[in-house]
């Protein structure tokens, strides 16, 4: 295991630590702790097994090596949750224009000609 | 003649809505005027009522379709034959409305657009900016006809009348700008009669851009997602 990868298994295993004390201290609800148990466990497999992803790369004809394929996921993954995050303000954003309809509509002042 | 309700969304829009209503007073005392208020932090809704029009408040600002779709229902609600959508900020002109309706009440369409780029025989043109008319309405156009289905020579009007009929189908979700384009995606998609009549617009100012036109792109993508 290189330096770069203790290093950065360090980092993940502080954060998982992080998340086990807030969890004990019930700032995270079960579905959060699950989610950032989860993201961090696959971010410390994936650095843990960095050499083994460079060799699946390099055997499916890819000439990036696994630090950067890591990076180009991450991307990804950042790019889906805005995604989701604006999609889910959009609903909101629907919903709240519902309400004031409603109101809106609920004055019904008298006709004028 | 059908009772016809006109509506207006409005935004801080004290500066002409008074003449708007006016206008349209003068143009026939039978219709309903209806200005949705769309949350202004101006004298809107002060000025509209004592021009005369129903005044409909939005709490808060929710966007140009949003107040279009409470001031339709409205106009369902109080038993309107003949729904038309106008501007509030006097670019459009009233003495074109009677031509909108025209073909719905002779029954000849259930839904009508006003165009800019078409022209009444001897009949007034519109100034429509240079760059708006060959390039942002242009790509407008082509985006419309690709990828809804909709061939009309104005993209993005905002002066349109709907029978009855036609206003409860055509259940637009874009609160924003985009509603444009939803609507008459709708229209297409609900297999309504759909006409085309030349309308004057007279432009104060540019009005949407072209990132106005990016952001309708956007509002109508994360639409086909929130369905």
């Amino acid at each position: 295991m290189s330096l770069q990868q203790i290093i950065g298994l360090a980092i993940i295993i502080f954060f998982l630590a992080r998340v086990l004390s807030q969890k004990r201290k019930n700032q995270l609800n079960a579905a959060e702790f699950n989610f950032w148990l989860a993201f961090w466990l696959i971010a410390g497999a994936a650095v843990a097994l960095l050499k083994q992803i460079d060799r699946s790369l390099a055997q499916l004809g890819f000439s990036a090596s696994g630090i950067n394929f890591l990076l180009y996921l991450s991307v990804a993954v950042l790019f889906y949750f805005i995604f989701r995050l604006r999609l889910q303000l959009a609903k909101m954003e629907g919903e709240i224009t519902k309400i004031v309809k409603k109101i809106a509509l609920g004055d019904k002042p008298a006709d004028k000609k | 003649m059908d009772k016809v309700f006109i509506i207006i969304p409005a935004y801080n829009e004290s500066a002409a809505i008074t003449s708007v209503i006016k206008d349209i007073r003068a143009a026939s005392k039978e219709w309903q005027t209806v200005v949705v208020d769309d949350g202004s932090s101006d004298r809107t809704a002060e000025l509209a009522e004592t021009a005369g029009a129903v005044v409909l408040r939005h709490l808060v600002n929710r966007g140009q379709g949003a107040a279009l779709k409470t001031g339709t229902e409205y106009a369902i609600i109080k038993g309107a034959e003949v729904v038309v959508h106008f501007d509030a900020d006097g670019q459009f002109s009233a003495v074109d409305i009677p031509a909108v309706i025209a073909p719905l009440t002779a029954g000849e369409a259930q839904v009508v657009f006003g165009s800019r780029f078409l022209s009444a025989p001897g009949g007034k043109k519109s100034n429509i900016p240079w760059f708006k008319k060959h390039v942002i309405l242009g790509l407008a156009r082509l985006i419309n006809k690709i990828f809804l289905g909709v061939s009309l020579s104005d993209p993005q009007t905002g002066c349109r009348a709907f029978s009855k009929e036609a206003a409860v189908k055509l259940n637009w979700q874009q609160d924003k700008m985009a509603h444009c384009s939803e609507i008459m995606r709708l229209a297409v998609k609900n297999n309504l009669r759909v006409r085309e009549v030349p309308i004057t617009v007279v432009y104060h100012s540019f009005g949407q851009h072209f990132s106005g036109g990016v952001k309708i792109l956007e509002e109508f993508f994360l639409g086909i997602f929130t369905k």
